[in-house]
């Protein structure tokens, strides 16, 4: 693994710099991560370059992971404008962008910026859609043992007491939590991007836990149903980070995509 | 006499000089998200020479990349296309667009040009340019089907053949064949008997993902090459990278 900062220009924005943590060669993948932190996706990019002829970029949401956040960097929409001046500047071609969470949300509206650089997005438990009867669970009104319990499956093999963290992880984290509050908000969600995904000619695929506690199934279904050219895929015994979790179903999903048999699974 | 000639641009993008003339097929200049030529795009706009006509087999994007080609200098260029296309065409600012059907014909300073079928996800037609004895074959990206073998009967002896071999199959689509494949191109290679045969259409790629989950073709022009030492051993095939002239 390689970590570089980039200062990247986007309109409106003014430069910010972002931490990009780079794993493997080869075919160009763009990794982001959720509220969780870039620590929630790092082993799986791991994995993905150590198994497979890839290169994948894992920036660090500026904000998170202690690091910086330039005041008028505020929005979903300005982290996808962002990261779509980090392929224009590493001058990146045929990416297929992968987003968990609210990285699954920043990953839709960097598809709906319609950049040639991008060619396909997965989905994986995104948050960012409205749907009626289906919420986002509202991360700040929830204790962090309940934030485990409907991240995960199994969720004693990931949880930890934020009580038991050094000070110094204790400060990231609640930085974290502040840039969630930001980019985000509570309701994680906007109200135009489900009508708007109708647009997006690139193909998509939509990955999700059975398990999911933040973000259910059905939402996940809708997600998939609002994206003309999405293939919609269940993850059995997985929860709301399937990359932390079930990383062989992830990584089987996305590579063997061409031999699964969609009909199997029930939009 | 001016030598009959042909440059790659990209994919099903050529330049073919025949008759001291020069014409241009199919043309696709950019990249949108899911669409790639997989090769080089070996000559930009502002760089092509004049032209004498445009042929347009069909309205995709990959052939037909009229935002684009409008930026050329003289929106006069006469356009031989199939009827589907007059409407874009003419809407951006193309002036002097004619739709040829199936076996109709048209002229250009000595060149006639002939349509022929196609058969396609949509309408298409394919088009054979003659000048005297040298006659050029410029199959679009179409399906091999047996209304092909009238070309030769009714257009007399084909020199050069511009096929395409991806046999591209749409996977959402029931894994529909939309194009010829190598062993159809080289069948087609056979009836119309060339001196010389040049694989297009085999790199395009809609990216990681689409190649996975809406397409799935064959990228290979090698095996049209083998096939046709099979099926066609009198037509010499040539693999032409984009932007290399070919005489004949």
């Amino acid at each position: 693994m390689n970590a570089v900062t980039h200062t990247v220009e986007p309109t409106g924005i003014g430069p910010v710099e972002v931490t990009v943590a780079e794993y493997g060669s080869g075919q160009p993948f763009l990794l982001l991560h959720g509220g969780a932190g870039p620590q929630s996706v790092a082993g799986f990019a791991e994995k993905f370059a150590a198994t497979h002829e890839v290169r994948v970029l894992v920036p660090t949401h500026p904000g998170f992971g202690g690091t910086a956040r330039p005041e008028a960097l505020d929005s979903i929409a300005g982290l996808a404008a962002l990261y779509q001046g980090l392929l224009e500047q590493l001058d990146l071609a045929d990416v297929t962008v992968i987003g968990n969470s609210i990285g699954g949300w920043i990953t839709a509206e960097i598809a709906l910026l319609k950049s040639p650089r991008v060619s396909g997005i997965v989905l994986i438990d995104a948050v960012g859609i409205e749907v009626p009867g289906h919420p986002v669970a509202d991360f700040f009104a929830l204790t962090m043992q309940e934030v485990f319990a409907r991240s995960f499956h199994d969720p004693e093999k990931f949880s930890i007491d934020p009580a038991t963290l050094p000070p110094a992880a204790q400060a990231i984290a609640a930085g974290n939590r502040a840039a969630i509050a930001v980019y985000a908000g509570s309701a994680m969600a906007e109200p135009t991007l489900r009508e708007r995904l109708g647009t997006l000619e690139i193909p998509a695929l939509v990955l999700w836990g059975q398990s999911d506690g933040i973000v259910d199934v059905d939402y996940g279904r809708a997600y998939a149903a609002a994206i003309p050219m999405a293939q919609f895929q269940l993850l059995p015994a997985t929860g709301h980070s399937p990359q932390m979790e079930t990383p062989d179903q992830v990584l089987h999903a996305i590579w063997d995509s061409a031999t699964t048999d969609f009909s199997a699974f029930t939009r | 006499m001016a030598k009959t000639a042909v440059t790659r641009i990209t994919h099903s993008c050529h330049l073919i000089e025949i008759g001291g003339r020069t014409f241009l097929t199919d043309p696709w200049f950019s990249t949108r998200p899911g669409y790639y030529q997989g090769e080089p795009i070996a000559v930009a706009i502002p760089d092509l020479p004049r032209l004498d006509g445009v042929l347009i087999s069909h309205e995709h994007y990959d052939h037909c990349d009229l935002d684009a080609f409008a930026a050329y200098r003289d929106r006069s260029v006469p356009l031989f296309v199939a009827e589907t296309v007059v409407g874009t065409a003419r809407g951006h600012g193309f002036t002097n667009v004619t739709a040829l059907a199936p076996w109709e014909q048209a002229e250009v300073g000595g060149v006639t040009i002939t349509a022929a079928p196609g058969k396609h996800g949509v309408y298409e037609v394919t088009f054979v340019l003659r000048a005297g004895s040298d006659a050029v074959y410029f199959a679009g990206d179409t399906m091999f089907i047996p209304e092909l073998a009238e070309i030769p009967k009714r257009l007399g002896h084909i020199s050069l053949a511009l096929l395409p071999t991806n046999g591209l199959h749409i996977r959402p689509a029931d894994n529909m064949q939309v194009v010829m494949n190598a062993d159809e191109a080289a069948e087609l290679t056979a009836i119309l008997k060339p001196e010389l045969a040049v694989p297009h259409h085999y790199a395009f790629t809609k990216g990681f993902l689409g190649d996975r989950l809406i397409t799935h073709s064959d990228k290979n022009p090698l095996h049209f090459q083998d096939a046709s030492r099979t099926l066609a051993p009198e037509t010499s095939v040539r693999i032409v990278e984009p932007g290399i002239r070919i005489e004949l």
